[in-house]
């Protein structure tokens, strides 16, 4: 069973992935986006995971006893931190785009449109480029 | 114990699943914290208890509260967005 931590990684990464492609709505994106990053965490501590062995904290246990890696331990922790950080600045950012623009639908986002154009001035700009 | 290890690795990804397939926002934030629970719970049988209590604290607390927060503001902005439309007209 050695290999179920990698396929446990892989299917939330791939799951994740198609919640970012597939997403209508930038809040759910971001929820998507930490689901990614819980395969970083399955996949650090597969990594670093023995069987049978203890939590490495030697308070009651002699030096010596076999322990799990704790440097995975210490990476996974960075890894949740920054990613608390992460989603706390990309909720920000959606909750600007959102008073920006007034939608969370990526697919209304046009990203050319001018600065400080409202969302329905459209009609000038066509009549500049007839093409478009 | 050989076989709880693997049970818990496939109900993460089947939670992290349900997180990218709930697609309201307002019910993906429950998907949310079930799983940062679940992941709670491998990381401590993965003997990292360290990890396993950051995780309870910012992955099944913090970070649902901070979607809880954006939808708020999202909400506020709609109804004050559609407050000026009313005024304007």
């Amino acid at each position: 069973m050695t290999w179920l931590p990698y396929a446990v990684a892989a299917w939330l990464l791939a799951a994740g992935l198609y919640g970012l492609a597939s997403s209508r709505n930038l809040i759910h994106l971001v929820g998507c986006l930490s689901v990614c990053q819980s395969a970083t965490y399955a996949l650090l501590l597969g990594l670093g995971y023995r069987w049978g062995s203890i939590a490495p904290i030697f308070y009651d246990h002699p030096p010596g006893t076999p322990a799990v890696d704790p440097v995975m331990q210490a990476l996974v922790l960075t890894d949740i931190v920054v990613g608390a950080t992460l989603t706390a600045l990309l909720l920000v950012l959606t909750v600007q785009i959102f008073k920006r623009t007034g939608t969370l639908d990526p697919e209304q986002l046009k990203p050319m449109r001018r600065r400080g154009d409202p969302a329905g001035a459209d009609a000038p700009r066509s009549a500049e480029h007839p093409s478009r | 114990m050989s076989v709880f290890l693997p049970l818990i690795f496939l109900l993460t990804a089947a939670s992290g699943t349900a997180v990218v397939l709930v697609r309201d926002p307002n019910r993906q934030i429950f998907a949310i914290c079930a799983n940062g629970l679940v992941l709670t719970i491998l990381f401590t049988a993965l003997q990292a208890p360290d990890v396993a209590l950051s995780e309870l604290a910012v992955g099944a607390a913090a970070v649902p509260l901070l979607f809880l927060v954006a939808l708020m503001a999202v909400r506020a902005g709609k109804v004050e967005r559609e407050n000026g439309k009313g005024g304007d007209s």
